[in-house]
């Protein structure tokens, strides 16, 4: 099952870098805050034909769900907010290898703590190791994307 | 001031992981489907409300752009929906690193062929070097 859930969520990732190379493309001449908003839009929209036919949960049960569980939305508008005022003084490339960081540490302190009632997974050396070889494939790409900077320009 | 920035960046991705564990509690008792569906509608509203404000962008291009480039929120929800379900099966840290392997791999072929629109920078031995490490990481990690 897990592996299973890993492969799930290594798709998730793809789609995921689909989608910035599909919105960088679309803001250039629509904006920003015009490109997130009609990112959510489109996505509502897909989502509310899905879960009239295939949810099985009940979306109703949000007004009785503790109202730190409903916070995250916030989260996503935090993380773009932040990533604009980021990225012109630092770059992009910069911008999403901190904020890779960021999510990795967050990550593995969750897993440690078992915060917001999650898995309690130890942060043990095997977990420091894998850490550690995902900074170095980070200082990897941000050599590769200086190299190839270099020869664009 | 730069110090600032990158700890800014820092935070952005901190919120992804934190947004990712509680999304995965309420999945839990409202749903999956229904959690992603919950953060495209507060999505909408609140960037709703930012661009009645502060939008200085042209969303009429909407309906002039090629139809592809519409397609963002619809990867979004694959996204969100993979999230949602994983993090109660195999934790916060493995989701987190696989999601960033498929992102970081994929944006890699994106850019060596110059897709959807994006600007061509081919792979170099730099980028190897990395997904390999990646790859090492997601093993350790499991």
């Amino acid at each position: 099952m897990g592996l299973f859930m890993i492969l799930f969520t290594l798709i998730g990732g793809i789609t995921l870098s689909a989608q910035s190379s599909i919105n960088g493309t679309f803001s250039r001449k629509a904006g920003t805050i015009e490109t997130t908003l009609l990112t959510f839009l489109t996505g509502t929209m897909f989502l509310t034909i899905f879960i009239l036919f295939f949810g099985s949960g009940n979306v109703l049960a949000l007004l009785d769900a503790p109202k730190w569980q409903l916070s995250a939305a916030f989260m996503g508008t935090m993380y773009l907010l932040l990533t604009v005022m980021a990225v012109p003084r630092i770059g992009v490339i910069a911008t999403n290898i901190a904020g890779i960081a960021g999510q990795l540490i967050i990550g593995v302190i969750i897993d440690h703590f078992g915060w917001f009632n999650s898995l309690v997974i130890e942060l043990d050396a095997k977990r420091a190791f894998a850490l550690l070889f995902m900074i170095i494939s980070l200082y990897f790409i941000y050599k590769g994307n200086k190299g190839s900077n270099k020869e664009n320009s | 001031m730069r110090f600032i920035s990158y700890l800014l960046a820092l935070l952005a991705g901190a919120a992804l992981s934190f947004e990712g564990a509680i999304y995965a509690e309420l999945g839990k008792t409202i749903g999956q489907i229904e959690t992603s569906f919950y953060n495209f509608f507060m999505g909408s509203i609140i960037l709703g409300l930012l661009w009645l404000f502060f939008g200085k962008g042209k969303i009429s291009y909407t309906l002039e752009a090629p139809k592809w480039s519409l397609l963002g929120g619809v990867l979004g929800v694959v996204y969100l929906t993979s999230i949602v379900v994983s993090v109660p099966f195999v934790g916060v840290g493995i989701t987190m690193v696989a999601v960033i392997i498929g992102q970081l791999v994929m944006s890699m072929v994106i850019e060596h062929f110059g897709w959807l629109g994006s600007k061509k920078i081919k792979i170099n031995k730099e980028k190897i070097f990395a997904v390999i490490s990646m790859i090492i990481s997601l093993i350790l990690i499991n």
